[in-house]
């Protein structure tokens, strides 16, 4: 599936990923890679093993096997100069509950190895407009400042791949814009972004290519309009689409229309 | 297009400081555990110098032992086992475990920040029952009382590592720990009184709170070390490295 290109140019590359919670095997043979610069979006309805994937990506737990190389490290071997080299954005997050968002800020940049001065910290702040809530703590932000102060985390070290878990869920559609202009003004400067979404908005808007994951598998796997054009004349597809086929009808074919938990 | 700089993996030295630096200030902005730092402790002091009754508790040593030894294990499983539980619930170590910083360092954080408020805690009993009591230590006696402390403190924060590796849920936790903390402050309070039978002051003695109070109270009057005191410490060594276990062993980083 696409994983033959050239290693030099590869910010993100997962071969055949298993990852196992006791009998359940949430990620089943997972392959994918992202290129420098380039933005992929997960897709897949709850339960189909994004965020599974994510987390062995991120260290978070341990895959039964598979190769991740994030920037040609092997993350499985040294987890701790792959992690270094990752900006993470988790689906639900929290950080300590006293400390005000400046200080959160210098805690995470310490915990890179940067040392910021409390202008850089205001700088960083102003960047992401939340300059005026540095004294607040991040439970007495919105949620889309929530969102924002989450991905200035995962950017603080400028890190040369993101990974981000349903950023824009949750947002209204103006924070979920202003959300996509900070991801792609993060692609512009060269980085790499691996993202889950359940928005076929956000998959179109943003991601240049995408992989629509079932039952821990990838069942395909494209740009968005790639994936519209191969999958149109599905029987599964056409069944569900209403005129013009969409990624949405494309989504469904695949992964069928029951509501998942 | 030019590949960025690569990033270099982060000293533990700067990982530590960052961690401490911020659990320290959650530490001071928490002010439950501050009250239970400086205010819980002296007043237990008074309660036991001026209650008659209490002098059956035993000695004085005893009883500043016992004072320790409550503001210990409050700190212990009433803050830290709470705390913990509570951060886990919400993602916070999650988050942290996503950066270089290797996991341990971010239990270590928590339980020197843990050790520095127990210390604390020595300092204000023992300058109270100073000031309020006239119990002055030799050099020697103080020097001992504080490494007894942090050796002893190891046996309760490990029934609080324990307590957080055995239940997941903040909120069992939260229900638990009391339950937890009470009979292991009664056995230790009543490690030197046979009111209520010899078997029951044996187990008493030899429980976790006796234990850590019959070294502590042993560490206040080296004269009085006796080799009860040595198998004191030997108890509460073994009290810590079993919990210790179970709390490692069982621990999750996350709840879900």
């Amino acid at each position: 599936m696409g994983t033959d290109m050239p290693a030099a140019h590869v910010a993100l590359l997962v071969r055949d990923l298993q990852v196992s919670y006791g009998a359940t095997r949430a990620v089943q043979g997972v392959s994918l890679q992202i290129s420098d610069g380039e933005i992929f979006g997960l897709l897949g309805p709850n339960g189909a093993g994004k965020t599974s994937t994510l987390s062995a990506i991120e260290g978070l737990v341990r895959p039964d096997s598979g190769t991740i190389l994030i920037g040609g490290i092997d993350a499985r071997a040294n987890p701790t100069s792959a992690k270094a080299r990752i900006g993470v954005q988790l689906q639900s997050t929290s950080f300590h509950a006293s400390l005000n968002i400046g200080e959160i800020i210098w805690l995470y940049g310490g915990l890179y190895g940067l040392s910021l001065t409390k202008a850089k910290v205001l700088d960083l702040l102003r960047d992401m407009r939340l300059d005026q809530e540095a004294s607040k703590r991040f439970s007495q932000l919105s949620g889309g400042q929530q969102k924002r102060l989450s991905l200035l985390i995962a950017t603080v070290h400028e890190p040369e791949l993101v990974l981000l878990d349903e950023p824009t869920a949750g947002l209204d559609p103006q924070a979920r814009r202003q959300l996509w202009d900070r991801i792609d003004a993060i692609r512009k400067t060269g980085r790499s972004i691996l993202l889950t979404t359940h928005s076929m908005e956000e998959a179109q808007s943003v991601c240049d290519r995408v992989a629509i994951m079932d039952h821990g598998r990838i069942l395909t796997e494209d740009t968005p309009a790639g994936l519209i054009e191969k999958h149109k004349d599905d029987s599964s597809v056409r069944a569900v689409a209403r005129g013009q086929v969409t990624l949405d009808d494309v989504f469904i074919g695949l992964t069928g229309s029951d509501v998942r938990e | 297009m030019d590949r960025l700089p690569r990033v270099a993996a982060p000293s533990l030295q700067g990982t530590l400081k960052a961690l401490l630096r911020a659990d320290f200030t959650v530490q001071l902005r928490n002010v439950r555990a501050l009250i239970l730092n400086f205010v819980m402790p002296v007043v237990l002091l008074f309660g036991l110098f001026y209650n008659k009754r209490a002098s059956q508790l035993g000695t004085v040593d005893f009883r500043v032992a016992v004072v320790l030894m409550t503001g210990m294990l409050t700190l212990s499983i009433l803050i830290y086992s709470i705390t913990i539980a509570r951060d886990r619930e919400r993602g916070v170590f999650q988050r942290l475990r996503a950066t270089p910083a290797p996991s341990w360092t971010i239990m270590v954080s928590r339980l020197a920040v843990q050790q520095v408020a127990i210390l604390v805690l020595a300092v204000v009993v023992l300058l109270a029952a100073r000031v309020l009591e006239n119990i002055t230590l030799s050099p020697e006696a103080y020097a001992l009382t504080f490494v007894v402390v942090l050796l002893s403190s190891a046996t309760f924060l490990g029934i609080g590592q324990a307590l957080v590796g055995l239940v997941k849920s903040a909120d069992t936790v939260n229900a638990v720990a009391p339950l937890t903390y009470l009979p292991v402050l009664a056995l230790g309070l009543f490690g030197h009184v046979t009111t209520f039978g010899d078997t029951f002051e044996t187990i008493a003695r030899w429980s976790p709170g006796g234990a850590v109070a019959s070294l502590l109270s042993g560490a206040l009057q080296p004269s009085s070390w006796t080799s009860d005191t040595w198998w004191s410490l030997g108890a509460s060594i073994a009290y810590a490295v079993v919990f210790a276990v179970i709390g490692i062993r069982w621990f999750k980083w996350s709840t879900t």
